[in-house]
């Protein structure tokens, strides 16, 4: 038993977030696994741990912690091993810039997408009574209204092709600084690349005609480095769907423009 | 290293990074620009991502060794690193992650309220050559619909409730304490940036919360935030309002 419990789903976009920020640091943790996909997160003994249902959260002593950006700085400040925050005030700042347009301008758009082709159908399968006593049961306003529209595919065309447009223009982005330097955000690994990681691990493979050696090398570069960092080759071990099975994509030396 | 902050009117974020500044007595030499004309488009650096694609909308720049930073709960993480004076958050990591996800929630929710409600009680205006100029698609867009009038009810319900919450959640902090992390940190500054514009907009969520009542004024007295309202160009910040952070696209 370990001071340290995660709760989390699959190493992907918020979950993988702490977890790889744990395994980086060489943290030993309690992996509680929640099953998205079954509103586990939403289930009472989750609920008392955390009220609002979101996850990730982590139980350190007898505090909780919720908030995976947060969550990831804490971890770092609070364990021994390998710092994931520089030293230069300058490239924090650049650090945290970079995670919150990822987390908050462009995570959205791939989730817009990746619920509406992943999390939607795969939960619609469901008997439509026992979805909408779920959905009851989520306490955030905001995250009932999600679900819904996840569950029932009501993403019009705008909000789709406006996601689309914030991808290919969050990939240019992510070219052009990783054109600048080895790692997103600083002289060295950062919580930037953990968290860019989460967001962009299977990029080649859901965006192929935006992302591939030809149009991107930067960022394949990139995403190959910190797959083969052996921290995120266990924490992605640590999957259990076919989702997170998509990083393997990264094991082909060349991926070639026009789809993979 | 020699800073300068191109900063607006004291108010949301320009308010937090001023304050920032004066309390941890970081020399700057500071630019007044006028946010709600979008005057920051007019600025070298206005093309560069960190700029042009910062979240937080039309906020103050800090250009540092010739870098353009955005975003003012980072620059006053930055203000606290450099800085000589108080710190602006806890020593402990439990207390600084507080800080930061208390802050997470302002910039997430309370923000693009605050925001929302200030540009449609004193709207911002653009003109074509600026808007032009503006690298950011989604951007532009907050200001054009600002410029047609479109400030939907939906949206103005929801906003009015985000900054209930917001008063509420400061409301039950309080209790038994004078600042929100135990001294003045960031999170009082980006909290009292949203909110002290809102008291006159949403009166009903601040009627009857007396803590919060004495907390603002407790903040507005602060000799580093009272130096940083002395700047108003306007005489009254908190009826300054730019086009700020997009309220959350998944509804």
């Amino acid at each position: 038993m370990h001071d340290i419990t995660l709760y989390h789903w699959e190493p992907n976009a918020n979950s993988g977030k702490p977890m790889l920020a744990l395994m980086e640091k060489g943290v030993p943790f309690n992996s509680h696994y929640l099953d998205l996909l079954n509103f586990d997160q939403h289930k009472s003994d989750y609920l008392a741990i955390n009220p609002q249902g979101t996850i990730p959260a982590m139980v350190h002593g007898k505090r909780v912690l919720t908030e995976s950006t947060a969550i990831m700085e804490y971890v770092d400040e609070s364990f021994p091993g390998p710092k994931l925050m520089p030293e230069n005030p300058r490239d924090r700042w650049r650090v945290r810039w970079w995670m919150k347009l990822m987390d908050q301008w462009l995570a959205p758009s791939f989730s817009m997408i990746g619920w509406n082709v992943f999390v939607g159908p795969a939960v619609r399968k469901r008997d439509p009574a026992e979805l909408e006593a779920a959905v009851q049961r989520i306490p955030l306003p905001e995250r009932r209204t999600a679900w819904r529209k996840a569950i029932s595919g009501r993403f019009s065309d705008e909000e789709m092709s406006e996601s689309q447009r914030r991808v290919a223009l969050g990939i240019r982005m992510l070219e052009d600084e990783l054109g600048r330097r080895e790692w997103l955000a600083s002289p060295q690994y950062s919580l930037a690349d953990v968290d860019g990681f989460n967001l962009a691990y299977a990029l080649p493979l859901s965006q192929p005609k935006l992302s591939n050696d030809e149009l991107t090398p930067n960022i394949l570069r990139w995403l190959r480095a910190i797959y083969a960092r052996p921290a995120t080759k266990a924490c992605w071990a640590m999957g259990r769907t076919d989702m997170v099975k998509r990083v393997k994509i990264l094991e082909q030396p060349h991926i070639a423009g026009g789809g993979a | 290293m020699s800073l300068t902050l191109y900063h607006g009117e004291p108010n949301g974020p320009s308010f937090t990074v001023l304050a920032a500044l004066f309390a941890k007595e970081v020399p700057a030499q500071l630019t007044y620009i006028d946010l709600a004309h979008g005057e920051r488009h007019d600025l070298p650096w206005a093309a560069d991502a960190q700029v042009a694609m910062s979240v937080e909308g039309e906020g103050p720049v800090l250009v540092a060794g010739g870098e353009a930073m955005t975003d003012s709960v980072f620059l006053a993480c930055y203000l606290d690193d450099v800085g000589q004076g108080i710190a602006l958050r806890p020593a402990d990591a439990y207390g600084r992650w507080e800080t930061m996800t208390w802050c997470r929630q302002m910039i997430e929710r309370t923000a693009p309220a605050a925001a929302f409600l200030g540009c449609r009680a004193y709207p911002p205006q653009a003109d074509a050559a600026r808007l032009a100029r503006m690298a950011s698609t989604d951007l532009r867009a907050r200001w054009e619909l600002i410029a047609r009038g479109e400030f939907p009810e939906a949206h103005v319900m929801d906003s009015r409730a985000k900054i209930a919450q917001a008063a509420e959640r400061i409301e039950a902090r309080l209790e038994g304490r004078s600042w929100l992390m135990g001294s003045l940190s960031i999170a009082d500054l980006e909290s009292y940036a949203w909110l002290a514009g809102m008291v006159a907009l949403v009166p009903e969520a601040f009627a009857g919360r007396l803590r919060l009542e004495q907390w603002l004024e407790r903040v507005r007295t602060h000799p580093a935030v009272a130096r940083a309202l002395a700047l108003t160009r306007s005489g009254d910040p908190r009826a300054s309002w730019s086009v700020g952070p997009e309220i959350n696209r998944w509804g």
